[in-house]
């Protein structure tokens, strides 16, 4: 399952005479298992370029192959793609609509015309892997905390299985255990379906502690593409386009550049720590 | 589709420029605009028509606004006016009979009227374009809640009804862009909008309808919340940023005004055609 984008270009309000070009030549394949971080200043075209992955707009040019297949040949069909390329938009809490939990869940699988069994079966385990309490199923959506509201939106788009999950800053707004919680899910949900994971996020810290790949966008385009402890090398050039990098990397290239001896490239709070426990244990 | 139909809605008509007409006081153009619009039922000869059209178009060349917007004008009401036309043209009766196929009979009288109806119609729509078209939404409502100001004497709330005016129409751009999120959202979670007969079109509606109302009513009671945080208590002793005020341009509007309907009275009563 590899997604492929080819020369897209994507520009809003065409003939309006207020044409703003969003993305501009994108090349990317995302393979199969990926979990990959999409990092970019507010307007960069994260956002957009999501919406392409699973059909929801249309690029202005360009094409998308999704497992070989052209989205945009006359028989593609794009509710299909839709189901298989779940997308979790920002502040998901806001699409709740139904009068209970378990049913608001249960909106995704049916659209895909499963038989209800395996709705119920697929919704339970759903809500199950989000953390929600049996005790909450038959409670109206309303009624729940935000942390809570997020999590059993999230569960409706995993209640449809999707083989790519792609999340637009699914932790904007919530504290540090919720982000943590969510997060954590998603590493969880990679490790052991291993479904493709397209994260979009601003913060280089939650970056730099789940991804395996990276992405930075700048004005549409693609600028840095790689391994997190690689892409964080370009510090300057992330400070440049408002990005930076995390903390705990900047204190271990401050370190380096200061002429200290400290091995490999962590980026992560944990692994810097490290890093330096043992370059100070050296002396 | 759906989502890209929502997106085009554009809400207000206001075309920026920087003529005359866009500087003027949105008072007199309210007013005037209502002038205009009586004047037209003022006269029923060939002359009034022409100072009317002559009038409109000096107006237009003054407000800069391309002729294409103006006319856009006209579309919604296009059956109406089709349908009023054919009503004059085929039950008028009286002066010379022109056609006559069976029970279908054009008199010179109905043509006459026909023509003349429809441009006051047309006039009546591009008239009040122009105003909207040069006016923003807001400077509307200030304008209204000035002019029925009155009102309060009669205990009115004018200045409650102009800010939910004022209110109403700054959410809409807002409510529109959600509405649009909401319906992406869903469609991702397999909605359907567009199969199926129209029950199942209206029940699938819903998804986007609930969320939507719940966004309303967070919206507006976080905007209660803000509007008491600045200590917000009605218009009783309030003052504005911006006070409407008339300058000499706007008197000369007024006085432009009072000429035109003057002369369109006087042609009226004494110019025979």
């Amino acid at each position: 399952m590899s997604i492929k984008l080819q020369n897209v270009n994507y520009i809003y309000g065409m003939g309006t005479g207020k044409e703003k070009q969003a993305l501009s030549d994108i090349n990317i394949e995302i393979n199969n298992g990926e979990f990959i971080g999409i990092a970019g200043h507010t307007g960069s075209g994260k956002s957009t370029l999501v919406q392409l992955l699973n059909g929801l707009e249309r690029a202005t040019s360009g094409d998308i192959f999704y497992n070989g297949q052209n989205i945009y040949s006359k028989s593609y069909n794009m509710r299909n793609l839709r189901s298989k390329a779940g997308l979790v938009f920002q502040y998901p809490e806001y699409q709740l609509f139904e009068t209970t939990v378990i049913n608001d869940v249960q909106f995704g699988p049916k659209n895909l015309g499963l038989p209800q069994l395996e709705v119920e079966l697929r919704s339970f385990n759903a809500l199950k892997m989000c953390g929600i309490d049996d005790s909450l199923l038959d409670v109206s959506p309303f009624a729940l905390s935000g942390g809570q509201k997020r999590r059993v939106a999230i569960a409706g788009v995993l209640a449809m299985q999707p083989e790519v999950l792609i999340l637009d800053e699914p932790a904007a707004g919530l504290d540090p255990a919720g982000r943590d919680e969510i997060l954590g899910l998603l590493k969880k949900l990679h490790n052991e379906n291993n479904t493709t994971i397209i994260l979009v996020s601003h913060s280089m810290e939650d970056i730099a502690a789940y991804v395996d790949r990276m992405v930075v966008m700048n004005k549409g385009k693609i600028v840095l593409d790689g391994k997190p402890e690689k892409v964080f090398q370009f510090e300057k050039e992330l400070e440049q386009i408002g990005l930076g990098v995390p903390q705990a990397a900047r204190i271990i290239h401050q370190l380096k550049d200061a002429g200290a001896d400290i091995k490999g490239e962590p980026v992560t709070t944990d692994e810097s720590i490290e890093a330096i426990y043992k370059w100070l244990k050296g002396f | 589709m759906v989502i890209f139909m929502i997106r085009d809605i554009t809400i207000g008509q206001y075309y920026a420029s920087d003529s005359v007409i866009h500087k003027l006081d949105p008072r007199v153009k309210v007013v005037c605009t209502f002038a205009y619009i009586i004047s037209l039922f003022c006269f029923s000869q060939l002359s009034g028509y022409i100072i009317a059209v002559l009038f409109f178009w000096g107006i237009t060349k003054l407000s800069k606004v391309p002729f294409k917007f103006i006319v856009r004008g006209i579309k919604p009401i296009l059956f109406m006016l089709v349908f009023t036309a054919m009503l004059n043209l085929f039950w008028t009766s009286g002066g010379n009979v022109l056609i006559k196929i069976g029970i279908i009979t054009i008199t010179e009288e109905g043509v006459k009227r026909t023509v003349f109806m429809a441009l006051r119609l047309i006039f009546l729509i591009v008239g009040s374009s122009i105003m909207t078209l040069t006016t923003t939404p807001n400077q509307l409502t200030d304008a209204i809640e000035k002019l029925l100001k009155p009102l309060n004497k009669l205990k009115v709330p004018v200045h409650e009804i102009a800010m939910m005016m004022s209110i109403a129409l700054r959410f809409i751009p807002i409510l529109v862009e959600e509405t649009d999120k909401i319906m992406k959202a869903q469609l991702a979670r397999g909605a359907d909008f567009e199969s199926g007969n129209v029950f199942q079109r209206i029940k699938s509606m819903v998804p986007i309808i609930i969320p939507l109302f719940v966004s309303a009513a967070r919206r507006a009671s976080d905007l209660a919340l803000a509007m008491d945080a600045r200590c917000y208590n009605g218009g009783e002793g309030r003052t504005r940023m911006k006070p409407l005020k008339y300058n000499g341009q706007d008197i000369a509007a007024y006085l432009i005004m009072a000429l035109y309907i003057t002369v369109i009275i006087i042609t009226g009563r004494y110019l025979p055609l």
